[in-house]
């Protein structure tokens, strides 16, 4: 299959539309210790993307592990310039998609989460792959391999 | 979603920029969760009061909020500071760093928070009553009103929760609604665990369940007796491992009078048994050495005025060990009662120091070079490792006493 013929449909959670690489994680994750919102890298010594940079790209991962800190350390990140791009899970949580509403209500950030996604996204994408994501319509493409 | 006339007034900015954007925020999460309407609450409680969660990007918020003249509209209370307010150059914290966590207290001094610093808001001005619904965060403080009292309120977010606080309303979907409440997995004490269950057992049977249910709901069977105490660690060590925001403890919770009560009449889609052997375990894995320790941590969730007093009783004539600090976290109000009631004079002439409104997670404290930490807190021993940056220890309480007194965490 051609990249541009690769399309996922998903659950749009939050909107805004979204283009660049991804990383992908087969691990659930929690930005409250998990990623330095100073640079965004992945600092999270359990984690399997830990020492990548999850900067300005998408962010694939089954779901998250939430503190009710996370918007803290989330917020921080966007305000630097340092967050994900784009988020996509298995399911996305609540905590999730409450960072990504108070990205665009307090810094006018648009971070679209997508989740419940048919099929096996790690089967299909891996990191370094280059997406467009909408987090209206719940539509990821692939538009380039890494 | 359904609107109220007063909610579409505030979101076409008839209550003022920061209801309008409150409320945006709240809408869409709950068209994002299913909600089908708002409902209104009777308190809200903040994480994002510490400058280690909030941030500069906090400061920014609240900054932005304050000028545009914003205020709570419902009795809204502070978790914990990132700082001692009155001790913090003792525990060395940087000079600049309270400075920021000052800043953040003018600010939610402005809009209207009472400032009780702390994750246990029901030991002062933040008592919910069952069945009410909330707007709180602090996974700990969550787990305990909706489980212990009976009171309504998802896990909200850092900034979610002011949100709440600024609408007096929260979207109505999870653990607002009767069918969001019902159990999910059932963990059955063995007979010889349940005859001779130690208090220490209870933090440590709640990060196991923290570990096996993520964010659904537990239901214990075979608790005897608890006090609020043993179910506000049981609670704050299954929030911390887990997501958990309700359990039931069957005979012990509100919702839980048998087992048929605890699920909603739905039957148990899993059955855990649990005995001694899986207690050892997971205490093994929350931190099992022993040695030298140079820091003991008590007092999380924040301690009330019964463990005070226990504190003082098991510190009485005693000395903590010169290579030790017994740091005991707790709010202001109970400080106050423990200071009339002689405990603080008994802890303190032991060599031990109140750390208030903050804890050990909360605070800054590189700069004492930590290495082994000594807790009976199951959310400590959870965080620690990544927060204080040191090995962990989990202990009862008496054994975290006993250690700060011989420098040194024997477990038996």
């Amino acid at each position: 299959m051609s990249p541009g013929q690769v399309r996922f449909q998903g659950r749009g959670c939050a909107a805004g539309t979204f283009e660049g690489e991804l990383v992908l994680s087969n691990q659930p994750f929690g930005f409250w210790q998990g990623m330095d919102p100073q640079t965004g890298t992945v600092i999270d010594k359990r984690h399997d993307a830990c020492g990548l940079s999850i900067k300005r790209k998408a962010f694939v991962f089954p779901f998250g592990r939430g503190s009710t800190g996370t918007p803290g350390i989330f917020l921080e990140a966007v305000r630097n310039g340092c967050a994900p791009g784009a988020i996509v899970n298995v399911k996305s949580e609540p905590m999730i998609i409450m960072c990504a509403l108070l990205a665009e209500a307090f810094f006018k950030v648009a971070i679209p989460i997508v989740d419940r996604v048919a099929g096996d996204l790690s089967q299909h994408l891996k990191t370094g792959d280059r997406v467009r994501i909408d987090g209206t319509t719940g539509v990821i493409e692939v538009i380039g391999r890494g | 979603m359904q609107l109220t006339n007063e909610e579409q007034r505030i979101l076409d900015g008839g209550g003022g920029e920061p209801q309008r954007l409150a409320l945006q925020v709240l809408v869409k999460l709950g068209e994002a969760c299913g909600a089908e309407r708002m409902v209104e609450i009777a308190s809200a409680h903040l994480v994002a009061s510490s400058y280690q969660i909030a941030g500069e990007a906090g400061i920014a918020i609240y900054t932005q909020l304050v000028e545009q003249g914003a205020r709570v509209m419902v009795r809204t209370t502070s978790d914990p500071g990132s700082i001692d307010f009155a001790r913090w150059r003792e525990f060395k914290t940087p000079e600049e760093y309270a400075a920021r966590q000052v800043k953040i207290a003018e600010l939610l001094d402005r809009m209207g928070v009472i400032p009780t610093w702390t994750c246990t808001p029901y030991t002062t001005f933040n008592v919910p009553h069952f069945g009410e619904h909330l707007g709180w965060s602090e996974s700990s403080a969550v787990v305990f009103a909706n489980s212990v009292i009976g009171a309504r309120t998802n896990r909200l977010a850092a900034y979610v929760d002011l949100c709440a606080a600024l609408t007096g309303r929260v979207p109505c979907f999870g653990l607002h609604l009767d069918e969001g409440r019902r159990g999910d997995v059932l963990f059955e004490l063995e007979a010889e665990l349940s005859a001779d269950f130690a208090e220490h057992y209870f933090p440590a049977l709640g990060y196991l369940v923290g570990q096996v249910v993520k964010d659904r709901i537990p239901v214990i069977l075979g608790i005897r007796r608890a006090t609020l105490d043993q179910l506000k660690a049981f609670g704050a060590a299954s929030a911390a491992s887990g997501s958990v925001a309700l359990y039931h403890m069957v005979g012990i919770t509100p919702e839980a009078r048998t087992v048929e009560e605890a699920f909603g009449g739905r039957i148990p889609t899993e059955r855990t048994p649990v005995g001694r052997r899986e207690i050892d375990a997971v205490m093994e894995q929350m931190g099992a050495s022993e040695g030298p320790v140079d820091v003991v941590g008590i007092g999380c969730p924040h301690a009330s005025i019964d463990q005070m007093g226990r504190y003082a009783a098991l510190l009485e004539g005693k000395r903590v060990h010169p290579n030790t600090r017994l740091w005991i976290c707790t709010n202001v109000v109970v400080e106050a009662m423990a200071r009339k009631m002689g405990y603080v004079e008994t802890i303190e002439r032991a060599g031990a120091t109140l750390m208030v409104g903050t804890c050990h997670n909360d605070c800054p404290l590189e700069a004492w070079g930590f290495r082994r930490l000594a807790t009976d807190s199951g959310k400590f021993a959870y965080y620690t490792p990544t927060t204080v940056g040191t090995e962990c220890v989990f202990a009862s309480t008496e054994a975290c006493i006993r250690a700060a007194i011989t420098g040194r965490v024997e477990r038996r």
